[in-house]
């Protein structure tokens, strides 16, 4: 879909939250948006203590639920920063039984690696994980046809992998990269992982072929979120997010609003998230995109903000200083 | 012909994930799904398992099957994971049933994929038609070479489609060897292969192009044999390279002690089964 296709699409988005037909991940509930900067220097710290701190604080109750963690593998590349770190899964996952969760489970459904083994069901990330925590291939095995809320893709419905849509709360876990086609892959970005691939394909061309940012703000209306945790310990910059180089910042980013952490991300990756299309758009139906709307707690993120290095396209979209 | 020894308890893991209202999961627990029952019921056959363990799978296959010959990818969403047709279709043929496979095979011809112009980013023709994940969509690397395999199998190697199918795959063949999802490189830089492609895609051109235009794809399979490690790269390698007459022992004595010795929640009987089939030596995709 072309990008004049796409802002004649947003404004029927525009013209249905005028009219006050918020749908699910509407949470344009009273500002300001707590947003956490947590420093992790490398990934040889364990913060689950913390993390559980933070959750806590944000008022994210997890005692006897069943909690899906969302982590964001696309391929595995030795020397590229392209997934979730594990040792970052692990302590959210740990920080969650800390929190009384009765059920975590990992779960992905991998956007360009069909083996599972290149993804959760890798040995090397079960090895770290505590003995309850279980991980689940969410490209191949039942799905659930819920409606669409977003009217951007014209699809009916999604199919949600039938683990996201059975979990009480959802935590989603990016890795903080740059993208060539949406400019950055954040919290929104990593829901097109619950879409099972058996339905969707590799990659998830259907999506591709709505459009990427469509399909975001489709997605981000019809799938609840309850907590978002990005890894930004090291992120990727140039020709995300695949082909990019290891940009490190240091710090994971904690909130219980999507948008205000892809918002915070941005800027801290030196582009101005009102000027990044697709989070523009999610801004007029879910908060956290105005600087006003966010308040800061843990660290000044003016520490780890940077200048990620992107392609020509995408530099139109930086802006700052912001913090 | 009758299973390895060896290999009998892998059957029986098979066997034991077939569900009692038909069908098999991906992994236990899940609902019945096409694929691993496809691929399960090719396991067997090549297995000489008995006609009381494949027959009622067979008859849930069959019941999957659209008026318009497409298979469903399970029996609640029947307008899904319709490019699993070319499987099925190979399985019809295996097991004789000719009216469902020759159905199959002409939702196979008459599913295309969508063309684009050129893209200089892309380095690559987008105006061949290859076979999409989803109709309406583009075409790429494996539904395009499964389909490829279901004609060859079932006869139809010399059809237009397949001629172009052919032309698309080597069209998406890395320059160095392997084949990633769809393109082969992105703004001058080549993508990486993937071991499970790569097997497919040379076993849906085997016999079919001049062996000199896959070699690359050949040797960087059969020299990076000892860094593959899934279940799944394990048995499309060796499936791969044997169909070209390399050596693929070692392969399959990893691939062997890795299903083994999966936990019963981390394996996925998709997998099994296509590993079963690599073990039996049996060249089931080719015809």
């Amino acid at each position: 879909m072309k990008r004049r296709e796409f802002l004649k699409g947003a404004a029927v988005l525009a013209n249905a939250t005028a009219f006050g037909s918020l749908a699910r991940g509407g949470q344009l509930t009273p500002a300001p948006c707590p947003v956490t900067m947590l420093p992790m220097p490398d990934y040889g710290r364990d913060l689950e203590k913390e993390i559980a701190a933070v959750m806590t604080g944000d008022g994210l109750v997890l005692r006897g639920k069943k909690v899906l963690l969302k982590p964001n593998f696309v391929e595995t590349h030795p020397e590229r920063p392209i997934n979730t770190h594990p040792a970052v899964i692990a302590h959210v996952a740990h920080a969650c039984l800390r929190l009384g969760a009765a059920e975590v489970v990992v779960g992905e459904a991998s956007g360009h690696r069909r083996d599972p083994w290149f993804s959760v069901l890798n040995p090397k990330l079960s090895s770290i994980l505590d003995k309850r925590v279980r991980c689940m291939d969410l490209n191949h095995g039942d799905a659930v046809a819920t409606p669409n809320r977003g009217v951007l893709t014209g699809l009916p419905a999604f199919y949600l992998a039938r683990p996201v849509s059975d979990a009480d709360v959802l935590i989603s876990l990016p890795k903080m990269k740059t993208h060539h086609w949406a400019g950055v892959t954040l919290c929104l970005k990593n829901l097109f992982g619950v879409l099972p691939g058996i339905y969707y394909g590799w990659p998830k061309n259907l999506l591709h072929f709505r459009g990427i940012e469509q399909s975001i703000l489709d997605l981000a209306r019809t799938v609840k979120v309850h907590y978002n945790v990005i890894d930004g310990v090291i992120g990727m910059e140039g020709d995300g997010p695949i082909m990019g180089k290891a940009r490190p910042v240091g710090s994971l980013i904690l909130s219980p609003f999507s948008l205000a952490a892809d918002a915070t991300a941005a800027r801290i990756m030196g582009f101005d998230p009102r000027k990044i299309p697709y989070l523009g758009q999610a801004g007029r139906f879910l908060p956290g995109l105005r600087p006003e709307d966010v308040v800061f707690r843990g660290e000044n993120p003016k520490r780890f903000a940077t200048q990620f290095d992107c392609l020509e396209d995408f530099k139109r979209m930086r802006g700052g200083p912001f913090f | 012909m009758t299973a390895a020894p060896e290999n009998a308890a892998l059957i029986k893991r098979l066997s034991s994930l077939s569900l009692a209202g038909g069908g098999v999961p991906y992994y236990k627990g899940g609902g019945p799904s096409a694929e691993p029952a496809l691929q399960a019921l090719l396991a067997l056959s090549v297995s000489s398992a008995p006609a009381e363990i494949s027959n009622p799978l067979l008859t849930w296959a069959t019941k999957l099957q659209n008026s318009d010959g497409s298979i469903a990818i399970n029996p609640v969403h029947r307008d899904q994971g319709l490019w699993l047709t070319a499987l099925a279709a190979v399985v019809f043929h295996k097991f004789g049933l000719k009216d469902a496979r020759d159905r199959a095979l002409g939702f196979v011809v008459s599913l295309k994929s969508v063309t684009i112009p050129n893209d200089p980013r892309v380095r690559q023709n987008n105006l061949l038609t290859g076979w999409p994940w989803v109709p309406g969509t583009f075409g790429w690397v494996e539904p395009t070479a499964w389909s490829l395999v279901a004609l060859n199998v079932c006869g139809l190697g010399g059809h237009p489609r397949a001629t172009e199918g052919r032309a698309f795959l080597l069209d998406r063949e890395i320059l160095s060897g392997g084949w990633n999802y769809g393109n082969p490189g992105l703004n001058d830089r080549e993508l990486l292969p993937f071991w499970d492609t790569t097997g497919l895609a040379l076993i849906a051109l085997h016999g079919q192009v001049d062996v000199d235009k896959v070699r690359a794809s050949l040797d960087l399979l059969d020299k990076n044999q000892e860094k593959i490690d899934s279940p799944c790269g394990l048995a499309w390698a060796a499936m791969g390279l044997e169909t070209y007459g390399r050596d693929v022992a070692r392969l399959k004595m990893r691939l062997f002690s890795l299903l083994s010795s999966l936990p019963e929640d981390t394996l996925n009987a998709a997998h099994l089964a296509v590993g079963l089939i690599a073990l039996s030596g049996r060249k089931v995709f080719v015809a």
